[in-house]
């Protein structure tokens, strides 16, 4: 009988590189970057790493494929690393690869990486690419803000809300990013912005204005996991653990079936659902201390805080209105500043995300540390909202 | 039961330029194009060309038709492909069986007229769809650019209830010049109206048209309508070369469409038939290089298909091109810098899309035996209960769709920004993200009705190819 993840294992250290247009930088330097800070942190030595996960999505825009990019920067021993791809839930895949090695006893200490370069195109916004042969044919040529900005007309027109509130809504969630983001030295976009500066941005695909939309950044992050058990026989008194690892792919329902109407995230609530479950949550609203979600925009953070159960369905733009998410709010959300200050190198965001969970929960998090936390979450959206990969993770203290 | 014309259909895009933004943009070099500057013409979406606009247009013929066609005939000068069938793409995308024979006729602006005295002569067993559409570019500041017009027309023939029947048909060659494109030339060549008028219209319709009521065994009086691609002044002196009533000339479609090329007697034919009476004689004539003529004789069943068959509707439905630029844009003639997203490689896989170029070109998704689920695309396992191989071929292209969820896209690369698309619900539970066509920005909405009209999906310039699939666009008769 499966008893789940939650409490096997424990994160011994993490790394993240400074998140930004790294011209200087190719995938190399930024792993390089996230991985020192890592094995410092942890206090282990290089060859005591046994296996390794490596997350990247673009490898044509950057490292190319394979473990090679990981095993040839860091000069690893010739352990096994295995390259991981499931769109923007990557780095989080990575670390599920890494926390569910150590956790079968297959080794002692996994390295988790998650890395994207993705300012070597030449253009803004994620490059073009091929969706396969048979897709191709058919499916529109979607940008992300165009797939994403469908959330917001038809949760618009379900909960019959006028879209210069929703829009109101969105704002409030890009003002309160960017205002956690000034806190952080290594989030992309350092700037305070206002509502107006959200609800004046020229339109990217209606109704999401620039603002609306995060950011695109190279970066890297990084986590060193062990069992709990090894954990403690290696000294650690405090440390992280892992809660709840959960992965909801689409089958096609939302893109085949009518029975989906295009206003939640289908994925991330059953996903949610399965986190919760496995890590005895029986109300996340009160229980969770603080998230980071997939806010490729402020749209899908808004539903998203719906999915989740966070707010209630119908709900969410109230929610957010009264400060609900704010840092300091009753569930603080995106507190490092979030994808849409950090950016979407998309191996990365996962990892990046439990980076600041991490910090949270050590009380490492400087400026922006909230008070004692006890439960974060990590929400990822690989894909779309009509067919896309979901994962949601929660980390806490070792009990 | 006898053999006849059994339907009739036609197509013309909803995008119209007016004639004096053509006037006014090029008077500084062309002013004497100002005299031209009435009216609008018709210009196909950069998603068109002749053989979309003829699937259109064989589409509004079939409509409501129930019949079996057994060749498929596309007349055209300005066919997509030289070398892949063209009608046989129309084939498919009309869903018509395996054993159709399919002909590209070409190479005149009488392919399609030819093709109509031959089938009006020729009596058969079997039916034949005569598709006409021609997309000719034209020269910036060109009087072409003035009265030529993006269109397309069908007829069907067989054997039924006849609309009308021909009763005499006559043909004349004469390597008459009065324009010409060589192969692989963008654009016609046109000589003096002056020569042409005198030395081609008003002597060789007049000897063809005399063939045809010979052919006919009727006199001139006799005929109620004549249909003449050409201007109104040309029309007026052929009719007196030809002692006829100038007033029974129909209208050439000059104030809102401008000349269909090979289409453009079919379309003022199936114009024509919107309002014949039964019993009505009518002459279409096609001129170039010599010329056609034929006379058709209307019948009591005409009725029946006035109002939902013809040009008229699609006239009706009208989306101003304000700007000049956007018109050349649209039709490739001006290489805006779209940026470098619009550099995407739309390479194709041959071998994938024949695998299923069925569900594309034809819009075929799949409807459950077990659950009776449709969907697009169809797959092995059911979306709804997951039984395996339970899928029957079923077409979503007549279907009218409900937008769920749709964007107006400014990053997405298009060659006429937004690029917009949403999710589109079917009956029977499908539903479907969907690149959309002819929406002006601010039109679609959710709960917006659509139907599906079939496009060019994207173009591969690198090696000459183009990809078509279905979009949804606004229905007709509604006023955006």
């Amino acid at each position: 009988m499966a008893t789940g993840i939650k409490d096997k294992v424990a994160i011994i250290g993490m790394g993240c590189s400074r998140f930004g247009e790294r011209w200087d930088c190719g995938a190399e330097e930024l792993i390089y970057e996230a991985f020192k800070e890592a094995l410092a942190d942890a206090k282990i030595e290089r060859d005591q790493i046994e296996m390794a996960w490596l997350g990247l999505f673009f490898q044509e825009q950057s490292a190319g494929k394979s473990a090679l990019p990981l095993s040839m920067t860091l000069r690893l021993p010739n352990i096994p690393v295995t390259r991981v791809e499931n769109m923007c839930a990557t780095g989080t895949e990575a670390l599920r690869g890494a926390v569910y090695a150590v956790a079968a006893g297959a080794c002692d200490i996994a390295l988790a990486m998650g890395v994207e370069k993705l300012k070597d195109t030449g253009y803004g916004g994620l490059p073009e690419r091929t969706k396969g042969t048979f897709d191709d044919l058919w499916l529109p040529n979607a940008t992300a803000p165009g797939a994403f900005a469908q959330l917001a007309s038809a949760y618009a027109a379900k909960h019959k809300v006028d879209m210069k509130d929703l829009k109101r809504a969105m704002a409030h969630i890009s003002v309160k990013s960017h205002a956690n983001g000034v806190l952080n030295p290594k989030a992309h976009l350092r700037k305070t912005i206002t509502e107006d500066d959200a609800l004046n941005a020229g339109v990217v695909a209606y109704p999401l204005g620039l603002m609306d939309c995060c950011g695109v950044s190279d970066g890297a992050a990084c986590a060193i996991v062990t069992s709990v058990e090894q954990a403690r026989a290696m000294g650690y008194k405090d440390f992280v653990t892992v809660k709840a690892m959960q992965l909801a792919p689409s089958n096609g329902f939302e893109m085949s079936n009518s029975g989906w109407d295009g206003s939640y995230l289908h994925t991330t609530r059953i996903a949610a659902q399965r986190a919760y479950a496995e890590a005895g949550i029986r109300n996340p609203r009160e229980e969770i201390s603080m998230m980071e979600v997939h806010d490729c925009f402020s749209v899908t953070e808004l539903v998203v805080m719906e999915d989740l159960g966070i707010a209630p369905e119908g709900g969410a733009i109230k929610a957010v209105m009264d400060g609900m998410f704010d840092r300091d709010g009753e569930v603080p959300c995106q507190v490092d500043g979030g994808l849409k200050c950090f950016g979407h190198p998309i191996g990365a965001s996962g990892l990046r995300m439990a980076y600041e969970m991490y910090l949270q929960l050590l009380g490492r998090a400087g400026d922006r540390q909230l008070a004692s936390p006890s439960l974060g979450l990590t929400h990822n959206l690989g894909g779309h909202p009509f067919r896309n990969v979901a994962s949601v993770s929660v980390f806490g203290l070792h009990a | 039961m006898s053999y006849g014309i059994l339907s009739f259909g036609a197509y013309v895009p909803t995008m119209r330029l007016a004639r004096s933004a053509i006037a006014e943009a090029v008077a500084w070099a062309v002013p004497s194009l100002k005299g031209l500057a009435k009216g609008e013409r018709a210009v196909a979406n950069w998603d068109e060309d002749s053989l979309t606009l003829a699937v259109e247009a064989g589409r509004d013929c079939l409509s409501g038709i129930d019949a079996t066609i057994d060749n498929l005939q596309l007349a055209s000068t300005t066919v997509p492909f030289a070398d892949r069938s063209n009608s046989g793409v129309i084939a498919d995308a009309l869903l018509l069986p395996e054993g159709v024979t399919t002909e590209d006729l070409g190479g005149s602006r009488r392919a399609a007229t030819s093709a109509l005295v031959r089938l009006g002569l020729t009596q058969s067993s079997r039916s034949t769809l005569l598709l006409a559409a021609d997309c000719r570019e034209t020269k910036p500041g060109s009087t072409q650019e003035m009265n030529y017009g993006h269109g397309a027309a069908a007829i069907l023939f067989g054997t039924g209830e006849p609309i009308a029947i021909v009763t005499g048909a006559a043909s004349l060659h004469d390597d008459f010049i009065d324009q010409y494109r060589e192969a692989n030339i963008d654009f016609d060549y046109a000589l003096e109206e002056r020569w042409v008028r005198d030395e081609g219209y008003n002597k060789l319709v007049p000897k063809v048209v005399r063939a045809a009521l010979a052919n006919a065994k009727l006199d001139l009086s006799e005929i109620h309508r004549f249909v003449l691609p050409t201007s109104a002044a040309t029309a007026k002196g052929v009719a007196k070369a030809l002692k006829a009533d100038p007033e029974r000339f129909s209208d050439p479609l000059s104030a809102n469409c401008g000349d269909c090329g090979a289409a453009h007697p079919l379309l003022m034919l199936a114009h024509a038939l919107e309002t014949a009476v039964p019993g009505e004689k009518i002459l279409v004539i096609g001129f170039g290089q010599g010329a056609d003529a034929i006379v058709i004789e209307t019948t009591a069943h005409l009725a029946n298909l006035q109002g939902t068959h013809g040009p008229q509707r699609y006239l009706a439905q009208k989306r101003l091109c304000k700007n000049y630029t956007m018109f050349l844009s649209l039709r490739n003639q001006l290489d805006i810098d779209f940026g470098i997203r619009s550099e995407r490689d739309n390479r194709t896989s041959q071998s994938a899309s024949y695998r299923r170029r069925k569900d594309i070109t034809g819009m075929i998704g799949g409807r459950c035996s077990a659950c009776n689920t449709l969907q697009f695309p169809r797959a092995q396992l059911c979306v709804k209960c997951s039984a395996v191989d339970t899928q029957v071929g079923t077409s979503l292209s007549g279907l009218t769709g409900r937008v769920k969820s749709y964007t107006e896209d400014w990053l997405a690369y298009t060659p006429l920004p937004p690029y917009i698309y949403g999710n589109v619900e079917f009956e029977d539970g499908a539903n479907c993200m969907l690149e959309f066509t002819d929406f002006d920005p601010g039109q679609v909405k959710v709960d917006s009705t659509v139907r599906l009209v079939f496009r060019i999906k994207d173009f591969d310039a690198k090696r000459h190819f183009r990809r078509y699939f279905w979009k949804p666009a606004p229905l007709l008769n509604t006023k955006p």
